[in-house]
């Protein structure tokens, strides 16, 4: 059996397509309200309870979290598009079944999927981004990094949203996988405060989430504090988008092809 | 050879779905696949266009193998699926090029297939429709536009016309005549004999995952039926009167039906005479009277 990421041919740009197609006719739905999250959370933290906090290590409390806003903003759109957009597409439109029946793959489909679901929060963070630049929160120049750590960060959630996908039998399980993982990895790994306030243990498992990864690895640029302690941290980033995808590519061949 | 089974089966972890099949698809041939709900049609036919693999057995599609040559068997072939699949969130011409897309077709000669496909499918003024504006029949008939974006070789329809009005059948039927016609092989299943009688070269009859009989519709009939059918109605007390009175005659009894079997018309002479004011009908034997002399009269769960 051939399943995997090496079976995966460059046609999986045409699935791609197609949902880039169906986004763009339905841009206003798609566009605006990804946007209220992120724009409520830099009203609320960064300039709201921001003006309570004089600093946090070291630095505004608003430049402290606007790299984990961005983050949140990326996985939360992949983990959508992955997981409800997938689900649907796969199970009530029979989407999946009709394009396995051509000479796209099931594999072609799951990483299409993927690849889609991080591009949606590429877009939907750079938005966010762009907001950020005009509202004065980044000057450097290492803002010009962000969106790549943004569409990796979206790239692994997006991973692990199709893992869960193509693994469920009715759609109910994605309120666990929201409120077991999601919720929690949004405000556990460093996006708020730093992850050394927690204990020990809560430390590691933040760790273990490579989102924690992710926005040290982008605050590290925002602060001007990179330093060769991020490598470890850079490897993991891209060592479990990697693993993810590949488990993700197969769990969707095995889903798709009976 | 089209398609070529040996010994095919398969199992769903514990559900055995088809069992120990051998059948040959000839090319520009029409083939059907006839059984109750749950009788392995529909797996049959996911094994050959790839999405189902086969426990075990050889399946071989325009002479490759199944297990290694998706890719290269899927390009050759065009896809009627059971449940219309189609992108609601597309137009109908949308529909599909996005399909043609996936088989590799340029932007340019899509454009002029879904044209041309919209036209022979009587759909061309509804190009630019939102497919769940489509009525049910139109719907249908976009799916087999879509099915044929890329030339297919072979055309692979699960029930094609279930739930249509007799119009669209008819239509349905004339183009894939007109296919069969141009040489495409085609391989349908259906719940309604009429359609197999009037498409299919050859029909398979499958039963609890397993072939019964295969041959032409008329073969099927001389086999295992006599020519002519006479149906009596009757409650139940009448009709065990009936039976015992013309025990001679090869006869069933269905619910408050009585059908009588015979090799010419005159058989039923005497026994039209004794009952002259019964409700009843004498027809040539069909595929039905063949599906259901096989497949038993009872409902399959």
């Amino acid at each position: 059996m051939n399943a995997g990421i090496l079976s995966v041919t460059p046609a999986f740009a045409r699935v791609w397509k197609r949902n880039a197609q169906v986004y763009l006719t339905l841009w206003k739905f798609n566009i605006f309200p990804a946007l209220a999250e992120p724009v409520l959370f830099i009203f609320v933290f960064g300039l709201g309870i921001g003006s309570y906090i004089e600093e946090m290590e070291g630095v505004p409390y608003l430049d402290f979290v606007a790299p984990g806003i961005l983050a949140i903003a990326a996985i939360m759109q992949a983990t959508f598009e992955c997981t409800y957009g997938s689900y649907f597409r796969m199970r009530m439109q029979n989407t999946f079944e009709g394009i396995i029946s051509t000479p796209i793959s099931a594999d072609e489909v799951g990483m299409a999927e993927i690849v889609w679901g991080a591009t949606r929060g590429l877009v939907t963070s750079t938005l966010v981004l762009l907001l950020m630049v005009a509202i004065g929160v980044f000057d450097s120049w290492t803002t010009l990094l962000l969106p790549l750590l943004t569409f990796l960060a979206a790239f692994n959630f997006a991973a692990l949203g199709i893992i869960v996908t193509s693994r469920i039998g009715q759609m109910e399980y994605f309120h666990f996988y929201f409120a077991g993982f999601v919720l929690p990895a949004q405000f556990l790994c460093g996006t708020f405060f730093p992850v050394s306030r927690f204990p020990d243990v809560v430390q590691a498992i933040a760790w273990i989430i490579p989102l924690t990864s992710f926005v040290d690895i982008m605050r590290s640029l925002t602060l001007d504090r990179v330093s060769a302690s991020l490598l470890p941290e850079l490897l993991w980033a891209l060592g479990s988008t990697l693993i993810l995808t590949e488990i993700a590519v197969r769990s969707m061949h095995r889903r798709l092809v009976e | 050879m089209i398609v070529e089974a040996k010994s095919l089966h398969k199992r769903f972890q514990d559900v055995v779905a088809v069992e120990s099949l051998d059948f040959q698809v000839q090319a520009g041939e029409c083939y059907g696949l006839v059984g109750p709900n749950g009788a392995g049609k529909t797996t049959t036919m996911k094994m050959i266009y790839c999405l189902n693999r086969p426990t075990s057995g050889e399946l071989r599609v325009f002479g490759l193998d199944v297990a290694s040559e998706q890719r290269r068997i899927k390009a050759k072939l065009g896809v009627v699926p059971q449940e219309n699949n189609l992108d609601p969130d597309l137009s109908t011409c949308q529909n599909l090029q996005v399909y043609a897309r996936y088989f590799g077709i340029s932007k340019q000669e899509s454009t002029r297939k879904c044209r041309e496909l919209l036209e022979f499918m009587q759909l061309g003024d509804r190009a630019d429709s939102p497919t769940p504006r489509l009525s049910g029949g139109m719907k249908r008939r976009l799916v087999i536009a879509r099915a044929l974006v890329n030339d297919p070789d072979l055309l692979i329809l699960d029930e094609p016309t279930t739930g249509l009005d007799p119009q669209v059948r008819h239509l349905i039927w004339d183009r894939l005549l007109d296919l069969k016609e141009q040489g495409i092989t085609l391989i349908l299943t259906t719940h309604y004999m009429e359609e197999a009688q009037k498409l299919c070269d050859r029909v398979m009859i499958m039963d609890r995952s397993r072939a019964v009989d295969e041959g032409s519709p008329g073969q099927l009939i001389q086999q295992h039926i006599s020519p002519y059918v006479l149906e009596l109605r009757m409650d139940r007390s009448l009709a065990a009167t009936v039976q015992d009175r013309f025990r001679g005659l090869k006869h069933q009894v269905s619910g408050q039906n009585l059908f009588f079997y015979g090799d010419s018309a005159s058989e039923f002479d005497d026994l039209l005479a004794a009952y002259p004011d019964m409700e009843r009908l004498l027809r040539p034997s069909s595929l039905e009277d063949v599906f259901l002399k096989l497949t038993g009269r009872e409902i399959r769960q």
